[in-house]
């Protein structure tokens, strides 16, 4: 075992619930959904979906004209979420150290969506024959990590993953293993996604994988665990956080959250879409492992579940195949019910949740009516429909499980 | 286009720069205007004034060259 630790010192997010990571929080606490009917724009043929849109995002006012504008909207979320960890962790934005060493690592699964789209409207639909300088730079995966990077003078390694629903939660545990190798002393992690394009949309219905709803339901539309679920709810938004050598936070008297103490990931080899529950268990495992955590000391489980059929009662059984006895004393919630799912960053907004969660000591809930569990999903201590408070929690897992199998889980102390 | 007033509000705009009162020599880089922004500014112009820039110009360097080249594109002379 590394005699290294890792410390939580900022935190940042940019969600359908809030502007800021407490706020997200205290929403998320509060049982407030952000999820409502949504249209995209100038759409060809109109659709309404239950989505989670950060409304109130006003990319110009946060980052300036000039910077917003060679952003795609992926990047502004990301870049304001980002820059929101930084100065919550009492870093100053301009290095007054050496961060030659310091490292971001970012996770978004569809990056520069609808720049894409805009782009592809503008060619097929619109008879243009070119597009704006900046595409490129706008769509890009990577331009997100990067701009982080240079905002905030990191000249470490810069990483993107893209591991579809995993994304944001494999980036913090590769940030994570970097400072506890000592590779670099901090890393700014997380990730982001803006997936609201037309197109998108439409390719998500055709998998027939989302919850229906109107404009009356959508709040309610996302039913993780519950009888009553009818599929996943698309969400934007963005995540991050600092994490930093624990005695390097120590010293210079930061606060720390808590500490991200493993991280374990594996692939189901299985099926591009079907969960299973051998291979998630197998993450669970690991990330259990590499912290030196027995299942006796987790108390809380940020869960994966998206609200499908299918997803979620699998989740049950890895949980209970990986905790063991532990696993009915085990607290499960998913706050995708209220943020939604922001498929690359929902590893990011989770951690942040599960953070918060162990350092305010209060477990948010899944929305909903918990006489509605499905029995295929019993199993753990599901908190439904109100916070648990005044939760003495020692150690909490945040779980992503991605289309194509791939599993991360990190594992947090108090 | 007819005269420049709308393209050096355009350009106000966009990169905060008042190329009326900007010293012509300042530097369109020490300023903050980076190759990249000036691509798209350039890109923006044309398609908001429906002018064409020829490929051949070279890209300007300082707040006097952009003046000249906006000047330039009003003339229709471009």
């Amino acid at each position: 075992m590394s005699a290294r630790r890792v410390a939580v010192t900022g935190l940042g997010m940019v969600s359908p619930v809030g502007a800021s990571a407490q706020d997200s929080f205290d929403a998320l606490l509060d049982a407030r959904s952000g999820l409502r009917l949504y249209e995209p724009p100038d759409a060809p043929r109109p659709i309404a979906v239950p989505a989670g849109v950060c409304a109130d995002f006003d990319p110009v006012a946060a980052l300036g004209a000039t910077q917003a504008a060679r952003m795609d909207r992926y990047c502004q979320l990301g870049v304001v979420a980002g820059l929101a960890a930084w100065r919550d962790a009492g870093l100053a934005q301009t290095a007054d150290e050496d961060r030659a060493a310091w490292a971001v690592a970012w996770g978004t699964g569809m990056g520069g969506a609808l720049t894409y789209e805009r782009s592809y409207r503008q060619l097929f639909a619109g008879g243009r024959d070119r597009l704006a300088p900046l595409t490129v730079v706008q769509a890009m995966n990577n331009a997100c990590a990067s701009h982080l990077a240079i905002a905030l003078q990191l000249g470490g390694s810069c990483s993107t993953y893209s591991v579809a629903c995993a994304s944001a939660a494999m980036a913090i545990g590769e940030a994570f293993r970097r400072v506890r190798s000592g590779a670099a002393p901090a890393a700014l992690a997380g990730g982001s996604e803006a997936p609201l394009a037309y197109g998108v949309i439409r390719a998500w219905l055709a998998l027939q994988v989302l919850a229906p709803g109107d404009a009356q339901s959508a709040a309610g539309a996302c039913k993780p665990f519950q009888a009553a679920r009818g599929g996943l709810v698309l969400a934007e938004g963005a995540a991050a956080l600092v994490l930093e050598d624990w005695q390097r936070a120590e010293r210079r008297g930061a606060r720390i959250y808590a500490e991200l103490a493993g991280y374990g990931e594996s692939c189901d080899c299985a099926n591009l879409v079907r969960p299973d529950a051998d291979g998630q268990a197998r993450a669970l495992r690991a990330a259990l492992a590499d912290a030196g955590m027995a299942p006796a000391e987790v108390d809380y489980v940020n869960a994966h579940a998206t609200g499908t059929r299918e997803g979620d009662a699998v989740e049950i059984a890895a949980l209970a195949a990986a905790l063991g006895d532990r696993a009915p004393a085990v607290a499960v919630s998913s706050t995708k019910s209220a943020h939604g799912h922001p498929l690359g960053a929902a590893g990011a907004l989770e951690a942040v949740a599960t953070v918060l969660a162990l350092h305010r000591r209060a477990i948010p809930p899944t929305l909903g009516d918990a006489a509605g569990l499905d029995p295929a999903c019993a199993g753990v201590a599901h908190v439904i429909g109100a916070a648990r408070r005044e939760a003495p929690l020692r150690a909490a897992l945040s779980n992503s499980f991605a289309f194509g199998g791939s599993n991360a889980v990190l594992a947090f102390r108090a | 286009m007819q005269d420049t007033a709308p393209a050096f509000r355009f350009v106000q705009e966009r990169l905060g720069i008042d190329l009326k009162s900007a010293d012509a020599a300042a530097e369109l880089s020490s300023l903050g205007v980076d190759s990249l922004s000036l691509l798209e500014l350039m890109f923006e112009i044309e398609e908001k004034f429906g002018v064409k820039v020829d490929e051949d110009t070279p890209p300007p360097r300082s707040c006097g060259e952009l003046a000249g080249l906006l000047e330039h594109l009003a003339a229709g002379r471009s």
